[in-house]
């Protein structure tokens, strides 16, 4: 189980989280909504202490980090705990698909090379690139980039992988092929924080929706909930303004 | 007044001109070798920001980028030995070549060091993050993502350097140092055929420049050769590197 209490971050005087708290369950997918500028990024970030929260409580599974004052090593084991697939993808360039997933469980984990290699084709086949491994990264669609970085995150088992727009940057007629990737691994039963713009995705992968403005959780709940009866004013407005072939569609 | 033109004073003096290149890169190559040891420590405070330390190193980099090289050549070469006499240490005996060396080490090392700068800064943030994401410690970061990709970036300013550095050693010849430049003037004096020792001096640098600078493309493609994909032609990336850190560096204003 994931928890996340009272997490804070200013940058600057700008308060982008104000006091966020949020639960994942094990085997959940919790989905993230809101309109730009709204934190989503940075809640994530927080959680694998890409970015440094004011103040707050991280818990994952053992580990209870307060993250006001963490030491070195739990830093570390947030970062073991967590595996993060990045909108830009951010797949280590000098290094093939399979060099990008084998990483983690060599360098990190210290995994002998064979085993490594064994479970890296494995997860690799899984999102549909076993006949890329030699692949550098400009020799993959971007598509095909995000399945490596998705592959890389699967490989180390983590408690949870966090999605910060994972097809957003991607070309519309790729966008499908990620999604599906996605979504095959979400029914497997791993622990995923989605940050997304896609509905009928988020509609159709999250157990659990959470909308964010202003660097506060407006509302949450359940994918019924949020999409066919929002309690909060914001949140109605947000989803007419994002899906309006739902409200407009003939 | 020198004599008349004849082309034949060219070719016989190259090969005099070429039993003097040990000592030009032996200048060379010692003191790249030394600037590359120097460039890394001035540039760590930098990476590293440590307060004092890096203030220190910016000065001596401005030092050595913003005055011309022969100055710090007379300077190291009549400045250093007054200096080291006041504690009493005496290099006045010290063969000139080592004061060659020392000086375009200490002229090099701030070349150097930004090199690395600029090529650290330049790797991606991102390749950082991702690193970081999966639980990389700060020195695994460091070895794994970051130099492999920033030596690649700074293999096209590394060779810019030293072609840099291999011109400016002619300079060498003002302390009497009898490397191909300084050969060059005695030959010169005797034959009173100046034009041609300085044709055949500059076919040789031409064509170790040459050489040198498509030995470092050779290198750059080899390092870039994971960019160099199906997609996109290398060409256009490399634009895309060089156009990030390059301008920082320029070497324009030095002698050569
Ligand atoms: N490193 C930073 N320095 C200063 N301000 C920042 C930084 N990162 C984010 N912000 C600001 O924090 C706010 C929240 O940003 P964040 O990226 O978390 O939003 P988001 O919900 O992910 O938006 P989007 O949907 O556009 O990705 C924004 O106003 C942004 O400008
Ligand atoms: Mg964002």
């Amino acid at each position: 189980m994931i928890q996340l209490e009272q997490i804070s971050k200013s940058f600057g005087k700008q308060e982008v989280l104000q006091s966020i708290d949020l639960q994942v369950k094990k085997g959940e997918v919790v989905v993230i909504l809101g309109p730009s500028g709204s934190g989503k990024t940075t809640l994530l970030r927080c959680i694998n202490y890409l970015e440094k929260p004011d103040a707050g409580q991280i818990t994952i599974g053992d580990l209870k980090v307060d993250t006001k004052h963490p030491t070195k090593k739990e830093i570390h084991a947030l970062r073991q705990q967590t595996a993060m697939v990045f909108q830009q993808y951010n797949l280590f360039k000098h290094k093939t698909a399979l060099e990008n997933v084998m990483e983690g469980l060599t360098i990190v984990r210290k995994m002998p090379k064979d085993k490594a290699r064994t479970i890296s084709i494995q997860v690799l086949e899984k999102v549909g690139l076993g006949n890329k491994l030699d692949h550098y990264p400009v020799q993959l669609s971007g598509g095909q980039q995000q399945r490596v970085g998705i592959a890389r995150a699967l490989a180390l088992n983590p408690e949870v992988i966090l999605f910060d727009e994972p097809t957003s940057a991607l070309d519309p007629e790729l966008v499908g092929e990620v999604l599906s990737v996605i979504r095959k691994i979400a029914k497997e039963g791993i622990t995923m924080i989605v940050v997304t713009h896609e509905m009928d995705f988020a509609r159709d992968v999250a157990n659990h929706v959470v909308f964010m403005d202003g660097g506060l959780v407006v509302e949450e709940g359940t994918p019924e909930e949020i999409f066919q009866r929002p309690k909060e004013e914001r949140t109605r407005q947000f989803l007419s303004r994002i899906t309006p072939q739902a409200t407009y569609s003939i | 007044m020198s004599r008349r033109f004849d082309m034949t004073y060219v070719f016989d003096f190259i090969p005099k001109l070429l039993a003097y290149l040990n000592i030009t890169l032996l200048i060379v190559g010692s003191s790249i070798l030394l600037g590359l040891i120097i460039g890394m420590l001035v540039a760590l405070p930098r990476l590293y920001n440590v307060p004092v330390l890096k203030r220190v190193s910016q000065v001596y980099i401005s030092f050595f980028r913003g005055t011309p090289i022969l100055i710090q050549l007379f300077l190291i070469y009549y400045g250093l030995p007054t200096i080291l006499q006041w504690i009493n240490i005496d290099i006045s005996r010290v063969a000139v070549l080592y004061f060659v060396i020392l000086a375009y080490a200490l002229n090099s090392g701030a070349f150097v060091s930004e090199m690395i700068r600029a090529s650290v800064s330049a790797v991606d943030r991102g390749q950082i993050e991702a690193a970081q994401s999966i639980g990389m410690s700060g020195y695994q970061t460091f070895t794994r993502i970051i130099l492999p990709q920033a030596l690649a970036i700074s293999i096209p300013l590394f060779g810019n350097l030293v072609i840099g550095n291999l011109k400016d050693t002619s300079l060498a010849f003002t302390l009497g140092v009898m490397e191909m430049t300084g050969r060059s003037q005695t030959l010169g004096t005797a034959t009173q055929h100046f034009v041609e020792t300085y044709i055949a001096l500059s076919l040789i640098y031409f064509v170790i420049s040459m050489i040198l600078e498509q030995g470092f493309l050779w290198l750059e493609r080899r390092l870039h050769r994971h960019e160099a994909g199906a997609k996109q032609t290398s060409a256009v990336i490399r634009r895309k590197w060089l156009t990030r850190p390059v301008s920082a560096l320029s070497k324009g204003g030095r002698s050569g």
